[in-house]
């Protein structure tokens, strides 16, 4: 297992448990609900292939939905993200050269794609996540409220993160 | 055979994109609360262990103990209130009878006095933890309160966890009565409000004003007749002709959910075997 394995399997074993203890129950005014774990899928190294990714976000999914009690809705949702995570990408940072082995952050990348790359990461799997629970019981205005506040919310927590993590200084900006 | 291998392994992520999300979709469908397994949700070893852990780190010490010894004297009363209803109305049936009823030792209900570890109220379908499992008596479809009214029924239960369907889940449906009245209806939550349910299908006829008290109706081996469940805010809007829809203020307060008391019916063996007897019986135990 190398280096980026390794400090990918720790920030999901630290963002897993805090997810189903903390973050879920910081829900402002019954609309807004930080994905804190999502921070895993976003910073997934850009050169894993579709299948390794994919593989990693239903994982994380299913181990998010056994400690939140709900069956199926992140494993499909993070299963999809992992999946339209490297086009997502290529919309801020357009070429493959210089890609090297290493996780989209702070520091690997100019900021503003970074933070572009996070939003919209952001409000992709809010958007995700409450179509599906919207199958369950459908009022549109929450739907609306929840997939706007939820993602300015998600992404607030995400650069904290982001800000927190302390990649590496030998990393290379893309 | 060469072309067709070449054929998936160009195309293979969508083939696991696929695979994965049948899987995701099989565990999102299976809306059965009851048929959930046991390590996919909270009340397995690791997620009670998570949950136990976070929640020693969220209350006091000192106050839990007091808490905790303060419930069960609180459980004990329920138990006692209970059943002192019943002899009461056995008493006043005997009045009317002839002969003296069997005198009954038993006790009919007991009370297990358990803490919450986690709670949800955002979801469409919320679920509680609680940290009392089969080592304790708990087992799937035993009903749940707390010292307002009641909070949900015991859906899978681990060694030392249990998973409880929250009353704030459209599974679970309760059959409910207005006080001293006999018309009963079914509460149901409509996921928008966690403070306020619906109480549906109830008959035309029937008299309420706002503000009066809704209990259980005592129809199941769940929950004792006469537990508070809330109080009647003002009438909805009616899905149905010949029924009312009643919005529904919730006595239990799941925002603040910290102890609760999972409901042993002694005679729970014998109700299910009447029950299993009926022909066209209804066969969904969350409908309580």
């Amino acid at each position: 297992m190398n280096r980026t394995s390794l400090s990918l399997l720790i920030t999901a074993l630290i963002l897993i448990p805090a997810q189903a203890v903390f973050f879920n129950h910081l829900v402002l005014f019954n609309v807004a609900v930080p994905l804190a774990f999502i921070f895993v899928i976003i910073t997934l190294p850009v050169t894993y292939s579709a299948n390794r990714a994919m593989t990693i976000g239903f994982l994380l999914g299913l181990a998010v939905d056994a400690l939140s009690n709900t069956p199926g809705v992140n494993t499909l949702c993070c299963t999809l993200l992992a999946f339209m995570r490297r086009p997502i990408f290529h919309l801020y940072v357009p070429t493959d050269n210089d890609l090297a082995e290493q996780r989209p952050s702070l520091r690997t990348m100019d900021t503003a794609s970074f933070l572009k790359f996070a939003l919209t990461m952001c409000v992709v799997y809010c958007a995700l996540i409450f179509t599906v629970e919207a199958f369950q019981i459908f009022n549109f205005w929450q739907y609306l409220l929840r997939i706007v506040f939820s993602s300015i919310y998600t992404f607030v927590i995400i650069y904290a993160l982001a800000g927190l993590s302390g990649s590496s200084s030998h990393e290379k900006r893309l | 055979m060469k072309e067709l291998f070449d054929f998936i392994s160009r195309h293979s992520k969508w083939f696991v994109l696929v695979i994965y999300l049948v899987l995701s979709s099989i565990l999102l469908f299976n809306s059965d609360p009851y048929r959930h397994h046991l390590w996919l949700t909270s009340s397995s070893a690791v997620g009670g262990s998570i949950y136990s852990m976070g929640n020693s780190i969220t209350s006091y010490f000192n106050l839990r103990e007091t808490n905790d010894d303060l419930n069960r004297r609180n459980a004990e009363l329920e138990a006692q209130v209970v059943n002192l209803r019943e002899e009461l109305n056995r008493m006043r049936l005997s009045q009317y009878t002839d002969t003296m009823p069997t005198p009954d030792s038993v006790q009919h209900f007991n009370f297990i006095v358990a803490n919450v570890i986690n709670n949800s109220i955002h979801h469409p379908h919320n679920y509680i933890t609680i940290d009392k499992g089969t080592a304790d008596g708990v087992v799937a479809e035993l009903g749940v309160i707390d010292h307002s009214g009641v909070v949900g029924v015991v859906s899978v239960a681990g060694e030392h966890y249990s998973q409880v369907i929250s009353l704030l889940n459209p599974n679970f449906r309760l059959s409910c009565k207005i006080r001293n009245t006999e018309h009963f209806g079914s509460l149901v939550w409509d996921g928008v409000d966690p403070t306020v349910a619906l109480l549906e299908e109830l008959p035309r006829h029937t008299r309420f004003v706002c503000g009066d008290t809704v209990v259980t109706s005592g129809f199941s081996a769940v929950f004792p007749a006469g537990i508070p469940v809330g109080t009647i805010l003002d009438n909805a809007e009616n899905h149905k002709e010949n029924f009312f829809t009643l919005k529904v203020k919730l006595f239990a307060d799941f925002t603040r959910l910290s102890n609760v008391q999972v409901v042993i019916n002694n005679r729970r063996s014998q109700i299910m075997e009447v029950d299993s007897t009926r022909v066209g019986g209804d066969s969904n135990p969350a409908n309580r």
